[in-house]
This record gives C-alpha cells, structure tokens and sequence, in this order.
C-alpha cells in the first residue's frame, strides 16, 4: 500500500508556535486564497501575527481580498505592506489603496495569470497560507467536505505546489483517506489547527439569483438570440457565464434553447452555481469543471457528481498549461463597468476611479473564448456604460467580440466573421459609437474626471503585459 | 392592431424612460391606481416634461388617466390633450364618462370595462365615438361581484365572451385583463391562450416580463400565416365572392381576416 | 414656505424649495462629478424660465435625467403656488 510510505505532516496548535519554526520576519511574500470569501478568519487570524510583529516590508499575494478581510487595512495603514499581487479587491482596503496607493504598488493579475506567475516563479511566495476545510494527517485536502466546507479550492492549488513553505490552516483534521484529494499532501509543510477557518454565512452568501428585472431580462434575451442566430447553440458546445444576475438569465435562456432543440453542451467551466448543477443533472451538459463554487448546491454536488470536478486555476486558465480547460470554450458571458469605443473593458474600476473588483477570469476567458459577449445595461444611473476610453483597461478590446444592452448590440469590428453571420439578423445591430450616441440622448455628455496624476499600480494582463495603470483617485 | 398593452407607473422615472426597451406594442402611462393621490401632480408634470422630449414611432402610447367620478380627471385631460400620445384608456368607464372626455380631446379612448353595469353597457360604449378598443377589468369587476378570481377564470368567461363579441362586432380591438401573478410564465400563457380562444385580440400586463409571451400567444402562428396567404393568393386569382379551398368555403369574411393577419405579421417581422 | 418633489429612488431626485432672499441651489448627487453643472443648469434654466429669482433649491439626486429633474423642480414649484399650469 503506497500510501502507508507517506509521510505524516507536523501539525502545529496556533501561529506562535509556527513562528518558532519558521522566522517571520524572513519570510514576508505571503500568499492567500479567497475560497471563503467574506467568511475567511484565516487571513485576519495571521495577519494579525504580523501587525503584532511589526514586521515590514510584507508582499502580499492573495487571489482576492474582501471587505473583511480588515487586517490587511491595518498593515498598509501601519506602513508594513510595501505591495499588493491580487486578482480581485472591493470594500475597505480597496477603498483605501484607491486614495492612498501603497508604499509600493498594486499590481492586479488574472486567475490564469496569477497562477502562471507563481508556477514560473515571477510570483515568489515564502509562505502560503492556506484554509483548508477537510485535511488528514498526510496534508491532504479538498475544499467541498468539513463544517465550513466552500468547494472547490481552485485557486490555491499553485501555491500549494510552488510556494516555498506551504501551511494548510484547518479545523477540521481527519484521520481518513482522501480519494483524489485536491491538495496532494505530500507538498504540504505544516498543519496549523484552528477553532474555526471560518464563517458558514459568510462563506455560502448564497445571493446570486437569476435577474427579474425587466432591463436584465431584456439583455439576456438578446443575448440568448444573438448566440442562437451565430448558430453557437449546438451539439457539444461548451459555455462560461459568471453568477451575475444577468448572467444566470442568458443561463436560463440558454437552457430554454437546448431543451427545445434536444441541445447537449460538453461542458460548463468557471465559477458553478446551483443553475449550472441542474443542467448537469438533467444531462443538459456532460461536465463541469469548477474552480470556484458560489453557493451550498455547487459545494454539495462536488462530492455527489463525479463529472462535476474541482480543478486548479492553473488548469482552468494558466495559457502556458497545457491542460488548460478554457482554450477550448465557445462561449463566455461576461460584464463590464465601463467599455469603450476599443472594446477595452473596464472590471477594475468604477467611474470614480475606485477599485471596485478586478479581472479573475475576465480577461483569461475573453482571451480564449471563440465568442466573449458583454453583457450590461447601457445606462446604470445616468452613467453611460460605454465610454470613448475606459479608466482601466482590465480586458484588451482585441479579445472582446460582442456588447449587448438592452438598447441594441454592438458586434466589434474585428470579428469580420460574426458581422456577416448577423448580416440577415432581425437583432438590433448597430455600432458602439452609434449605441453611445443612444446613451447620450437620454444622459447628455458626463464630464471626463479621471485623474491622471499618480500611478499606484498596474494591471497585468495573462501575458505579463502592462496592459494599463491605475491612477490615485 | 397591438398584440400587447403594458401598463407602467406615471410618476417613476426608471420606468418611464425605458418604456421602449420592454417591446410592448403599446404602453400604458398610468396616472390611476399606480400613483398617490398626493403625486397625481408630479405625474401629470414629468409625463409632459418626457413627452415633449422624447417620441416614439413605433409604440403606441396611452395615458391611463383618473376616472370621470374622480377628482383628478379634468386636470389630466388638460394636462395631456396636447402631447403626442395615441389616446386614453378610461377606467371605470361608462357611456357618460366616455361623453364627457369627447367633449374634452378628440384623442381615441379605450375604456376599461369594470362593473356588471358597464359589462351591460358594453355596446353602447363600443358604439361611442373615438373609442377604438373595450378592456376587461377583471379585478374591479369580480370585486364588484363580490366573487374571487380563480386561476382557471371561469368566474369571468362571460365577460370575458361578451367583450370579444362586442368589439368584434363593432369592429375594434379587445384587450384582455392581465394576469396578475408575475412570477407564473406557464399560468400567464394558459391564460393568455383561453382569452385569444375566445376572440381577444390582444391582452394588457402589469409587469415588462410579462409582455414576451403575450406577443408570441397573440402573433399569428406559422401555419396561420401560409393559410391566410393562401386564401389571399387564391382570392386575388377568383373572380367570384366565394371559392373552395381545401374543401372549405371562402367567402368574403374570411379573405379580410386572412388580409388582417397577413398585415398584423407584416407589422411585427414576422 | 416649503414644499418639495420627487423621491430618493433610482433615477429620480428629491427636490426641496423653501423662501430666500437670493437665489441658491445645493446640489447632492450620485453623479455630482459627471453632471453636477449640467444638474446646476438644469435647475437654473427652469428657474429662469418661470422668471423665480430668489429661492433655496435642494436637490437630492439619484442619477435623475434632465426632465426628471425639470419636473420635480416645477412640481415643487407649483405646490408652492409659485407657477400654476
């Protein structure tokens, strides 16, 4: 029996005891996962070690950071954080870097990306941190067992293999075998045991639901047209939609044409909803394969559906992996704060110039994606959607095919292809310019404010180009 | 010749600014039941302001104004009768309500039947001048019954017969009542279906959501439109008032109702 | 006297008039940064075009196109029985 070989993991009982096997002040890139989300206690838990140390010059590599994730706020307030790798901020510390910058800089990347950097070492993580619901003594793990179970654990499974010293934080330690675990222990460092990793609210909100209203529902209708005139609904085809209201209607939508037309899809990637395991389990779709999972449902299915699979942000979307999931999807959905006359997309910042969220897989999905279709309102509160130049580019125009608001669709001039597809199209198909103008009517011309005085940090595309600054509010 | 009517609140703004993106045929500004007595000025104001800048060719546009009984129906007669709208829907209408707004606009009216008095007078109210559609209350009139609604809708089958009968014997539009549960796709399309098999031309909603199945109930189907192309194709060819086709009569009737669904799916692209 | 119109809703705004012995407007926005002066303009154009010169106008704003905003202050106005159309 192989697994009789391996190895037992130290498990350590809190933090204190951790730093006196490792030097914290030598080991200041320290890496998150957000899998939690606004219910994570891990990362408070040991950040707030590093307040109490006073330790500087920290370099912070989390693949998000939510509004409670407060301890981090505390540090760059305190000076001890010099940058910030993420690939997705909103609440307080986005707030806060929007007005302030860091002591060095932001640098938002992609989930492909972020986990590229790390598998070639661009990313050099000392410590990675990682919560981990459901662990046995060899360090293995998956992330959909356990009291404060959330899924898959997508996100960290580079970190896990890559960085220097690798800390799975739990309170939930089993002495079972775990049968094709997500986290392969034998990389695993330490165990550090904890009361509790996190909040079940926080983790599970459970709040994405299909639209109503009437704007969304309108949107996503044409949307779901506009796929079935470019004949993208057939047999086998794969689709990404993220848990957005709007996104979940075209889900819906979409669903309503396969059923219809006796449509099966090969598979769903992305973040998986409740909405997505029931296509699954109506055979409406063969697989999921899931890197994040946004409510109860999608967490439960991972353990009953065997073709619904838990994979790595390296799998889903690194472009230099090999397995790479998305390069074979047809379709993704997508939103957008701002987009302009490029069809550069702006999910980084608001109109204001705050950090109000950032690529994940924004910009690795449009990338690889046969059709990447936008979807949003043309107006959202007298702010025209579109805008001659985005504040922040998040998603290069070039990999962005198609606009749908509800006042009409927007085909980008690039896609020759798709233009004479839709040539006959009883849609509504105009220019972007000519949709601008539209808004315009009803709003007149907002006035421009982006500042441009000081650069706080950068936006990173899978590529590693600088594809754009951001600028101190 | 509308296929839908929806109804949206005269003092919201959210709403009324976006009244053509829900693909009604026709819109029904209400200036009644969705707004307050205390706003029935804020209204009457913001729909002047938003109709002198901004038209629409494509939509039919109406004002559900106050009912003649009320306190606020001059004022949004005055307040309207110069802005470029199709008509008035009347509520609580009555052959009198109906003569009282003709000396006022010369606009088109669609009263909405909702009392056994006005079911009574139905005839007479299709017969006035400028009114070119009957709408079915159902709410106000089965409370005026003192009889609840049923999802199956029995209660009101009479009405319902009566008011498609009348209409089409005065050759105007009926407009069905709406459904009032929002949520229920597969309740509304039943319902929508009872009221077009019984001679309704059209039916009014409450909610944009609702507007998408009522056109497709009451657009001409597929096989409806090649049949009537046939007949008109077959009545261009005969000289004679009446023909056989498939071993059915056609007689003179029958072709204009073919003509009129050929030009319904002409309108709506179909 | 003080009479207001409107609502703090989506695409609406509160509008506020009461008495003053100038002409003064203070403006709260969602969309101040992008449309504070057309806003402004708005209020001050319907204003003139009523010939009011002196009055306290607040307006609370949600994002309110210019007829909103036209109509709300006019609706205001009028329970004042400053204009009467």
């Amino acid at each position: 029996m192989e697994h009789e070989k391996r190895q037992i993991v130290k498990v350590i009982n809190d933090i204190d005891e951790l730093f006196t096997l490792v030097d914290i002040s030598l080991n200041r890139n320290i890496s998150f996962h957000h899998h939690l989300r606004n219910g994570d206690y891990v990362i408070n838990y040991v950040l707030n070690k590093y307040l109490k140390e006073k330790v500087q010059g920290i370099n912070l590599f989390p693949s998000a950071i939510f509004p409670s994730y407060t301890s981090i706020l505390e540090l760059i307030k305190n000076k001890q954080i010099n940058n910030i790798t993420t690939n997705y901020l909103n609440g307080p510390v986005a707030e806060y870097i929007s007005n302030n910058g860091l002591e060095g800089k932001l640098t938002m990347q992609t989930h492909g990306g972020r986990a590229r950097s790390i598998i070639e070492g661009k990313n050099k993580i000392d410590i990675a941190f990682i919560a981990a619901p459901y662990v046995n003594s060899y360090g293995d793990s998956v992330g959909y067992l356990g009291k404060n179970k959330c899924g898959s654990l997508g996100y960290s499974i580079p970190d896990s293999v890559h960085a220097k010293i690798k800390v799975l934080v739990t309170d939930n330690l089993v002495d079972l075998d775990i049968e094709s675990p997500e986290i392969d222990g034998s990389n695993i460092d330490y165990i550090l045991l904890v009361d509790e990793i996190g909040d079940r609210q926080g983790i599970v909100s459970g709040t994405t639901e299909v639209t109503k209203n009437p704007i969304g529902v309108k949107i996503a209708k044409n949307t779901s047209l506009l796929l079935h005139e470019l004949g993208a609904i057939k047999h086998g085809f794969s689709f990404q939609s993220g848990a957005g209201g709007v996104s979940l209607r075209v889900t819906k939508d979409v669903r309503d044409i396969m059923i219809k037309e006796n449509i099966k899809a090969s598979f769903f990637s992305g973040g998986i909803t409740k909405y997505h395991v029931d296509m699954l389990e109506e055979g409406l779709v063969e697989k999921l394969y899931d890197v994040q999972c946004f409510d109860l449902e999608a967490i439960e299915s991972l353990s009953r559906n065997k073709m619904h699979i838990p994979i790595s942000a390296s799998r889903y979307a690194n472009p230099t992996d090999e397995s790479q999931i998305i390069k074979d999807l047809d379709i993704v959905i997508l939103g957008a704060t701002e987009i302009d006359y490029n069809f550069n997309v702006n999910v980084t910042t608001d109109s204001h110039q705050t950090l109000i969220g950032g690529s994940g897989g924004h910009s690795d999905t449009a990338s690889e994606s046969k059709i990447c279709v936008i979807v949003s309102p043309l107006i959202k509160g007298r702010i025209p959607v579109i805008k001659e130049r985005v504040t922040t580019i998040t998603t290069l125009g070039k990999n962005i095919d198609c606009l749908v608001t509800e006042r009409g669709i927007a085909i980008n001039p690039l896609r020759k292809d798709l233009i004479k597809k839709l040539k006959n199209s009883k849609l509504k198909i105009v220019t972007i310019e000519e949709l601008s103008r539209i808004a315009y009517k009803f709003t007149n011309i907002p006035q421009d404010i982006v500042k441009h005085d000081k650069i706080i940090g950068e936006v990173e595309d899978r590529t590693f180009e600088i594809i754009d600054n951001i600028y101190q509010k | 010749m509308s296929r839908s009517y929806l109804f949206i609140p005269g003092n919201t703004p959210s709403m009324i600014q976006n009244l053509d993106v829900f693909e009604s045929d026709a819109v029904i500004i209400d200036f009644e039941d969705s707004v307050t007595s205390y706003d029935k000025d804020s209204a009457r104001i913001l729909i002047k302001n938003f109709l002198k800048k901004y038209s629409y060719k494509d939509i039919d546009l109406y004002i559900r104004i106050n009912s003649y009984d009320s306190l606020y129906f001059l004022e949004d007669v005055k307040a309207t009768k110069d802005l470029d709208i199709n008509g008035y829907v009347l509520p609580k209408a009555s052959v009198k309500a109906i003569e009282e707004l003709n000396k006022l606009s010369s606009k088109a009216i669609i009263p909405i039947i909702e009392s056994p008095m006005a079911l009574l007078e139905a005839k007479e109210i299709a017969d006035q001048e400028n009114v070119t559609a009957l709408l079915l209350g159902a709410e106000d009139y089965t409370k005026e019954l003192g009889i609840n609604r049923t999802l199956l809708g029995t209660e009101i089958l009479y009405a319902r017969s009566f008011i498609a009968i009348v209409a089409r014997a005065y050759n105007i539009d009926s407009i069905d009542t709406p459904y009032t549960n929002k949520e229920d796709e597969v309740g509304l399309k039943e319902d929508s279906l009872n009221a077009k098999n019984l001679g309704f031309t059209s039916k009014s909603s409450i909610h944009p959501n609702q507007v998408d199945i009522i056109n497709q109930v009451f657009s001409p189907s597929k096989e409806e439109i090649t049949e009537a192309k046939r007949i008109v194709k077959k009545a261009l060819d005969n000289t004679k008032g009446a023909f056989s086709l498939d071993g059915k009569m056609i007689d003179l009737p029958i072709i204009e109702k073919a003509k009129n669904l050929l030009d319904k799916a002409k309108k709506y692209n179909m | 006297m003080k009479t207001s119109a409107g609502s703090l809703e989506s695409s609406d705004c509160l509008i506020t008039i009461s008495d003053s012995d100038k002409l003064e407007i203070i403006i709260e926005s969602v969309v101040f940064a992008q449309f504070g002066d057309q806003i402004k303009e708005v209020i001050t154009n319907t204003l003139k075009e009523h010939k009011i010169t002196n009055i306290l106008v607040k307006c609370a704003d949600k994002g309110a196109l210019d007829y909103t905003i036209k109509s709300r202050l006019e609706t205001a106005l009028k329970r004042r029985g400053d204009i009467n159309e």
